[in-house]
């Protein structure tokens, strides 16, 4: 699937704007704050109907403006396809496919799969726990989307357990249906940890030889740990029901999947705690281009890669090899203050973006 | 904006489940305008129904009488009863034709998140029933929500501790009839895979 054109209007800095990428690598070039990473935002919001930098979507409307819309317009082995995505305060979010509206992008056939890799999100590497598991279960669903309903059943399960937990230790409510609130969790959870377990187990090959070939010397490795033993669910129902009278202390569920940790590793220890900043960033892009490929290999699709500020700090040879790595697959879109950083572009579309707008260099063949 | 009475109309449509705003201010527009003999029916309707309708006193099925009128039914068998959420949910079981049982409307689904506990819905009366004996099977036919899954395994549960000679069943869930395996989400696939049964 191809992202042919962006459209855009009243979205952060831009009143309207357009877009049109390339087959393979897009250059996004300009000064700082012209609203490079607001075009690699509005790609994803069109793309996934959320917005990849806030949670808080008013910030994506341009100042003054009544609301904002971002269009994509994909080639898939079906057709063109024309998506869009409107945010409006006050007024729930529009979503279209083809003109028919649509309650969510997550699942239609007719989404680019994105991929994104933001200055921020090296969070993701140093930062606690929670948001490993959120991004490995998005790269769950992206692999497998009729499992994505899963984990969300997993959650409200979790919550449900957790409201009694809660009630029962105030007194509120009996501890009767606890054993039924167990199962359900159990037969949920167990189907997490085998598409976690799965997913990590094509991702760790992959994984290892990327991040060697993106420069990080010695031994990457990444490692899904749940905490439970159990190989079934009637062992993790028995498991959470040994668990039940610390729960009941605490008032939440304190066993179960949604504590498990996906550990990046270099060298035998945590990238959390002892990498430094490059070899958290090497292990990140590591993270994503192994994601990459394991999309093409099972699914035949690899996402649409949308790489801020990808290049800044790393050496000469580590970009070039980034580069090549762009480029061997896939779209990609990425941004530099600097179009000379980026070696071996010559084929690449180009635009220059200066102060909300975008003007295309080089349109594709 | 209004006069008051017309604003009444108004906010009252609009504490209706799905009217906004807007709507409600459309409807009471359109009844405004309506001559009374069409207008007036609607507010005898919704009287009639509150003064008449009660919960029947076996299966709590909406009834104008002490019983419902499937509970009155003599035709049906009385050893079989299908277990729902919501009266509502009966009528797409009758239509099938298929189910020749009794009802048991439960009121709701466990939640605890909404407060919802087993006492709060008519679970212990499912239990007395079925312990007064003459029932050999209960279908528990609530929603497949996380919910509705967890309200059924309490029943089942509740029915090996307090009525083990009952059998107690599931709805299965698979593939709609006439609907194309290629077709088939993965999870409705996979359900109908581990209901599957011996031909």
């Amino acid at each position: 699937m191809l992202v042919k054109r962006l459209t855009l209007r009243d979205f952060r800095n831009y009143e309207s704007a357009e877009l049109t990428l390339g087959e393979g690598l897009t250059l996004l070039h300009g000064p700082n704050g012209a609203g490079k990473t607001n075009l690699l935002e509005a790609l994803y919001f069109g793309a996934t109907g959320r917005s990849c930098r806030t949670s808080n979507e008013r910030e994506m409307l341009r100042f003054g403006a009544a609301a904002a819309r971002s269009v994509i317009e994909v080639e898939g082995e079906d057709g063109a396809h024309r998506i869009e995505v409107g945010f409006e305060p006050g007024e729930p979010k529009l979503m279209k496919i083809d003109g028919a509206r649509v309650e969510r992008l997550s699942g239609a056939t007719a989404r680019p799969l994105v991929s994104v890799f933001l200055p921020d999100r090296l969070e993701l590497v140093k930062g606690p726990p929670g948001s490993r598991r959120a991004h490995l279960d998005q790269f769950v669903a992206a692999l497998r989307p009729a499992r994505a309903e899963n984990r969300t059943e997993y959650g409200r399960a979790l919550a449900q357990r957790n409201a009694l937990l809660a009630r029962v230790r105030a007194g509120r409510s009996g501890p009767s249906a606890l054993d039924a609130w167990d199962h359900e969790l159990a037969r949920l959870g167990i189907v997490l940890m085998e598409d976690r377990t799965h997913s990590v187990e094509l991702l760790t090959p992959p994984f290892g030889r990327l991040a060697a070939e993106l420069g990080l010397p010695g031994e990457a490795t990444l490692t899904y740990r749940p905490r439970s033993k159990a190989a079934d669910a009637a062992g993790l129902e028995s498991e959470l029901h040994e668990a039940r009278e610390s729960d009941l202390q605490r008032g939440f569920s304190g066993h179960g999947p949604h504590r498990d940790e996906l550990v990046l590793a270099h060298e035998g220890r945590p990238l959390r705690a002892y990498g430094s900043q490059g070899q958290q960033r090497l292990a990140l892009l590591a993270l994503l281009f192994a994601e990459r490929d394991v999309l093409l290999a099972e699914r035949g699709r690899a996402p649409l890669m949308l790489l801020d500020d990808v290049v800044s700090e790393l050496d000469a040879a580590r970009r070039e090899r980034l580069v090549e790595l762009i480029q061997s697959e896939g779209q990609a879109v990425i941004t530099t203050t600097d179009a000379e950083a980026i070696p071996g572009v010559e084929d690449a579309v180009t635009a220059a973006v200066t102060a909300g707008e975008v003007r295309q260099e080089l349109a594709p063949a | 904006m209004f006069a008051p009475p017309v604003n009444r109309l108004i906010t009252e449509l609009a504490r209706l489940p799905g009217i906004g705003q807007r709507t409600a201010q459309r409807l009471a527009f359109h009844i405004l305008r309506l001559p009374p003999e069409e207008a007036l029916p609607l507010a005898e309707a919704i009287k009639e129904v509150k003064e008449t309708v009660r919960q029947c006193e076996v299966c709590f099925n909406l009834a104008v009488e002490p019983t419902c009128r499937v509970c009155q039914d003599e035709r049906r068998d009385a050893a079989l009863i299908c277990v729902v959420e919501e009266p509502s949910d009966i009528i797409p079981i009758e239509r099938t034709n298929e189910f020749s049982g009794r009802y048991h409307v439960l009121g709701g689904a466990l939640s605890p998140i909404d407060g919802v506990d087993p006492e709060d819905l008519h679970i212990e009366e499912l239990a007395k029933r079925v312990e007064a004996g003459g029932i050999t099977e209960v279908v528990v036919a609530t929603n497949a929500t996380t919910t509705g899954e967890a309200t059924a395994l309490y029943i089942a549960d509740l029915m090996r501790e307090r009525a083990p000679d009952t059998e107690v069943t599931r709805l299965a869930s698979g593939l709609p009839v006439g609907a194309d395996l290629e077709y088939a989400d993965e999870i409705t696939l996979g359900k109908a895979l581990s209901g599957r049964r011996r031909l």
